[in-house]
């Protein structure tokens, strides 16, 4: 049987692709104070990039444009060096390089994130009313 | 009738008729009961169809699409709860969907069951 809810594949990817920024995000917070990163350098801070895509028809006449993750990049920009001889990873002149994490920013990006669900969501109960609706007529 | 003949005619050939090929009759009437059969392409006792879906092609089809739906809503949710899948609004979407498509069904057997109540209502 065909969707009944009007755009439900749309805003399912949508929501998908806000939990992968959320998760994203969450990486960042975590490792804003992470010095040396599983591939032995400091963390750098981690971006998602989102694109459209042409869904199948499915016999609908006006195929419609669903969103995916494009890339998970780092962001190459350099973190804070500072001078810091005791630290178990410091180089041989005593500096640490921090990560590029600004907590402010990923603070905004949270908040990006969560009302861009909460956004996707309502569109999924109104969907959902208007179908209930024109079920309705009958009664 | 031409095999109704043949027939009469067989019971007339088959004492003492030469057993290795079947009499001119049988075969007559074998034509002609393919010939018959050829016009009439459906099966003694099927009604022809008139090419439009009747009542119970309707229902049939939804029922099967509301099963299809809710087989769906159980594989995703059984996605999260085995912690295959994170993505917690699949399943509620799919479920939404379900019962949707299930109340589609039952407006649509209540009016079904309101227009027979109708036609049975009616004086004679």
């Amino acid at each position: 049987m065909i969707n009944l809810i009007p755009g439900m594949q749309t805003t399912a990817d949508a929501l998908n692709v806000e939990r992968v920024r959320m998760d994203i995000i969450s990486q960042n917070i975590a490792n804003a104070h992470t010095t040396k990163d599983a591939n032995g350098d400091v963390y750098q801070r981690k971006q998602v990039a989102f694109e459209a895509y042409l869904q199948d028809s499915n016999g609908v006449d006006h195929p419609q444009r669903g969103v995916r993750v494009a890339a998970i990049e780092n962001d190459p920009r350099p973190g804070q060096v500072v001078y810091q001889p005791g630290h178990p990873h410091a180089d041989a002149e005593g500096m640490v390089t921090l990560p590029n994490v600004e907590l402010s920013r990923e603070m905004v990006d949270m908040i990006t994130s969560s009302r861009a669900y909460e956004a996707n969501l309502s569109v999924v109960k109104t969907a959902r009313q208007m179908a209930m609706q024109a079920l309705s007529i009958g009664k | 009738m031409s095999f109704l003949s043949s027939i009469q005619g067989i019971s007339h050939e088959l004492f003492g008729a030469d057993t290795t090929r079947p009499p001119q009759e049988l075969q007559n009437f074998r034509e002609a009961a393919q010939a018959w059969k050829a016009d009439r392409p459906q099966a003694l006792g099927e009604v022809a169809r008139t090419g439009a879906p009747s009542f119970s092609d309707v229902m049939s089809g939804l029922v099967e699409g509301v099963q299809e739906k809710h087989t769906i809503a159980r594989e995703e949710t059984r996605k999260i709860l085995s912690g295959e899948s994170t993505n917690l609004h699949q399943s509620v979407i799919a479920g939404q969907e379900a019962s949707v498509a299930f109340t589609l069904m039952v407006e649509v057997r209540n009016k079904l069951v309101e227009a027979y109540q109708e036609l049975m209502r009616m004086q004679v």
